[in-house]
C-alpha cells in the first residue's frame, strides 16, 4: 500500500522539501550587495528580523489580518454552509458549483474588480455621491478594511465547502430531538450543531488562516504601498534588493509562526467549541 | 511489425529529446534575455525579424522580469555555459554583472556601431541601447507654470498632489538627497527631505501603472518618472509635460551585454550591433519615448522635441554612483519602508 503514496511523496520531496532545504541554507548566508550572498553559517538574518520593530509590526499586522479574516469568514460562512448542507433541492449541485465560482477567478483579477469598486472614482464612491450621502470621495481603497474584504472574498468558498461537508454529516434527527425536548433554535445551534460541527470549524479555520497568513496579491493591490504584510515583505527582499538570505529568513519566520499559531489555535478552538 | 522492448522505448524517448538540437544544428540560434510587452515586441519586430532573420540567425526571447534575469546572470557566471547569449538590463543591474566579471568586454572592433554611441553613455562591458531620464513630470493644466527646481517638489502649494512610485524608491531618494544638499555618493540628507515629503502628504503609489491612473484622475499633479513614460502617457491623452530641473535629473539607461559564458558569442555580438541600427533605435523612440543612444538616428523634429534632451539638459544629468547605490540600496529600502512609508 505504501507504493500508493510514492508519486505524491516524490512530488512533494522534489518540489517542496528540496527547495525549502535550499532556502533554509540560504537563510544562514551573509548578504553582500555585489555578489548577492557570501556562504556562511550565521543567524544574523533571523536575529535582525526578530529584533527589528518594523518586522515585528509587519508580523503583528499579518497575524491581525489573518485572525480577523478567519473570524469574519467563520461568521459569514456558517449560515451559508448550514443552508447548503440542508438543501434538498435539485439545484444543490449548481449552488455548490456557484460557491466555488470565485475560485475560478485569479487573485489579481479579483483584486482589479475590488479596485474598480472601491477606488476614489469607483462604483461605491460614485453611488455614495450619487445618492447624496457624501460630497467627496471617501478613501476605501488602500485601507486595512479593503484588504480584509478582499481576502475574505478569496477564502470564503474554502470555509463554506469545508463546513457544509461536516454539517451534512450531522444527523438532522439530533437537531429535531433537541427541539422536541424544548430547546430553542439558538440553543440547538449552540448545544448541538456547533459542537458537532467543531471538526469542520477547526479544519476550515486552519485552512483559511494559513491562506490569510500567506496572502500576497490582495494586500499589495488593495492595501497599497503603506500596508505591509509578511509575504510582500519577503518578496521585497528578493525582488528589490536581492537580499536572498534575509528574504529566506523572513519566509521561515512566517512559516514557523503560521505552524505554531495553527497548532495552538486549532487545539484551543477545538477544546472551546466542544466544551 | 516492429517490436520494441521497454528498454528500447526509453532509449528512443531519451534520444528524441536531442532531436530538436540535431534538427536545427545548422540553424544558428541565439537566446536573448529580455523584457516582454512593448519592449519585447519591438525587439522582435525591429531586430529579430528585420535584421537577424535575413542573416539566417534565429532569435529566441527568454522573457522575464529584470530581477530574475539579473539573478540568473550572476548565478550562472561561474558556469562554463550560460543560458543567455544577450542580456538586456537597466544600467544599475548591468553594473552589478560587470563587477562580478560576468560580461564580455565590448569594443568598436567587435561591435562596430559602438563608434556611433553618444560618448557620455559609453561603458566597457555593456552597450547602451536606449535612454531617458527620471524628471519632474507634471499635469500641464493643473500646473500651468512648469516647476523649475527640484525644491518645487516640496512647495506646500502641492500638498497632497505629489505622487511617487513605490517601485522607484531609489530615484525618489536620489531627488530627496540632492534637494537636501547631498550628492550621488551621499544620500544621507535624503532622510530629512523624505520625512518633509511625508508631512506634505505625498502619495506613494504601488506601481507605475498606479501613477498613470492617479495622474489621469488628477489625484496627483506631479510625479518623478522617466520622461519617456510621460511621453507614452501623454500619447494616451493625459495632459503632461516634463522638465529637467535646474539641479538636474536621474538618467536611466537600458543596456545590453554578452555574458562571458554565452554559447553563441559571434551571433550575440551581431545582435548587439543590430540593436544600435538607426531603424531599431528610432522605433523605440516612436513607440516608447526612449531616446536613441547613437548619433546617427535623428528623430522626427516633433518627436525629438517631446522625448529628447538638449545638450544643456544632458549636461545637468547626474552621474549615478552605482557602487554607492549597490552598497546602500538595502538600507535605502529600509528607510523608505520603515520611516517614510511606515
Amino acid at each position: 500500500m505504501a507504493i500508493f503514496i510514492l508519486p505524491a511523496g516524490l512530488l512533494v520531496c522534489t518540489l517542496l522539501i528540496a527547495p525549502m532545504l535550499m532556502m533554509a541554507r540560504i537563510s544562514l548566508n551573509h548578504y553582500d550587495a555585489m555578489s548577492l550572498m557570501v556562504e556562511a553559517l550565521t543567524a544574523e538574518n533571523y536575529l535582525r528580523a526578530v529584533a527589528d520593530p518594523y518586522y515585528q509590526r509587519v508580523l503583528a499586522t499579518t497575524l491581525g489580518v489573518a485572525v480577523g479574516c478567519t473570524l469574519v469568514t467563520v461568521l459569514l460562512a456558517f449560515p451559508a454552509a448550514y443552508w447548503l448542507a440542508r438543501m434538498e433541492s435539485k439545484w444543490k449541485s449548481a449552488v455548490t458549483i456557484l460557491t466555488m465560482f470565485p475560485l475560478l477567478v485569479g487573485n489579481v483579477v479579483r483584486s482589479a474588480g475590488w479596485i474598480a469598486l472601491l477606488g476614489n472614482e469607483g462604483l461605491v464612491n460614485a453611488a455614495l455621491q450619487g445618492v447624496g450621502l457624501s460630497d467627496h470621495s471617501i478613501q476605501l481603497l488602500y485601507t486595512p478594511g479593503a484588504v480584509i474584504v478582499g481576502i475574505v472574498g478569496v477564502v470564503l468558498p474554502y470555509m463554506v465547502l469545508t463546513l457544509s461537508a461536516v454539517i451534512e454529516g450531522i444527523p438532522r434527527q439530533a437537531e429535531e430531538a433537541a427541539a422536541n425536548l424544548g430547546a430553542r433554535p439558538l440553543t440547538v445551534f449552540r448545544r448541538v450543531i456547533l459542537p458537532l460541527a467543531t471538526p469542520g470549524v477547526v479544519a476550515g479555520s486552519v485552512l483559511v488562516f494559513i491562506l490569510c497568513m500567506n496572502a500576497y496579491a490582495t494586500p499589495v493591490l488593495l492595501g497599497g504601498p503603506q500596508f505591509q504584510m509578511m509575504a510582500p515583505a519577503v518578496y521585497d527582499q528578493f525582488s528589490r534588493v536581492s537580499n536572498w538570505p534575509f528574504g529566506a529568513s523572513l519566509a521561515f519566520i512566517l512559516l514557523a509562526v503560521t505552524i505554531l499559531m495553527t497548532v495552538v489555535g486549532s487545539s484551543i478552538l477545538g477544546r472551546k467549541l466542544r466544551a | 511489425m516492429i517490436e520494441m522492448t521497454r528498454r528500447g522505448l526509453i532509449g528512443a524517448a531519451a534520444a528524441s529529446t536531442l532531436l530538436p538540437r540535431l534538427a536545427f544544428a545548422d540553424d544558428p540560434q541565439m537566446v536573448v534575455g529580455t523584457w516582454g510587452g512593448d519592449y519585447g515586441d519591438l525587439l522582435r519586430e525591429t531586430v529579430d525579424n528585420a535584421i537577424m532573420k535575413p542573416m539566417g540567425i534565429q532569435v529566441l526571447q527568454d522573457i522575464s522580469g529584470p530581477v530574475p534575469r539579473r539573478t540568473k546572470l550572476l548565478a550562472e557566471c561561474q558556469n562554463r555555459r550560460g543560458s543567455m547569449d544577450v542580456a538586456c538590463l537597466a544600467d544599475f543591474d548591468m553594473y552589478a554583472a560587470t563587477r562580478q566579471n560576468a560580461l564580455e568586454p565590448v569594443t568598436e572592433k567587435i561591435v562596430p556601431r559602438l563608434s556611433k554611441v553618444l560618448p557620455f553613455l559609453k561603458k566597457t562591458h555593456s552597450v547602451p541601447q536606449i535612454y531617458s531620464a527620471h524628471t519632474i513630470v507634471y499635469n500641464t493644466e493643473r500646473v500651468p507654470t512648469p516647476p523649475k527646481s527640484i525644491h518645487d517638489l516640496w512647495d506646500p502649494k502641492y500638498r497632497g498632489k505629489i505622487g511617487l512610485s513605490d517601485f522607484l524608491f531609489t530615484t525618489n531618494t536620489a531627488f530627496a538627497a540632492i534637494a537636501g544638499g547631498g550628492s550621488m555618493s551621499d544620500f544621507g540628507p535624503a532622510k530629512k527631505k523624505l520625512m518633509e515629503w511625508r508631512s506634505l502628504d505625498v502619495k506613494v503609489l504601488a506601481s507605475t501603472e498606479a501613477v498613470a491612473a492617479a495622474l489621469k484622475s488628477e489625484d496627483i499633479w506631479i510625479t518623478i518618472i522617466a520622461a519617456a513614460r510621460g511621453y507614452m502617457w501623454k500619447q494616451s491623452g493625459i495632459p503632461l509635460g516634463h522638465v529637467v530641473a535646474d539641479e538636474g535629473a536621474f538618467p536611466t539607461v537600458y543596456e545590453v551585454a554578452v555574458p562571458k559564458n554565452a554559447r553563441n558569442k559571434e551571433n550575440a555580438l551581431k545582435y548587439v550591433n543590430a540593436m544600435l541600427e538607426p531603424s531599431a533605435q528610432k522605433a523605440f523612440a516612436a513607440k516608447m519615448g526612449y531616446v536613441p543612444t547613437v548619433s546617427d538616428a535623428p528623430l522626427d523634429p516633433a518627436l525629438d522635441k517631446q522625448v529628447n534632451f538638449t545638450e544643456a539638459e544632458q549636461a545637468r544629468f547626474w552621474t549615478p554612483d552605482f557602487g554607492y547605490l549597490a552598497n546602500n540600496q538595502a538600507e535605502m529600502l529600509d528607510f523608505w519602508n520603515k520611516d517614510f512609508k511606515g
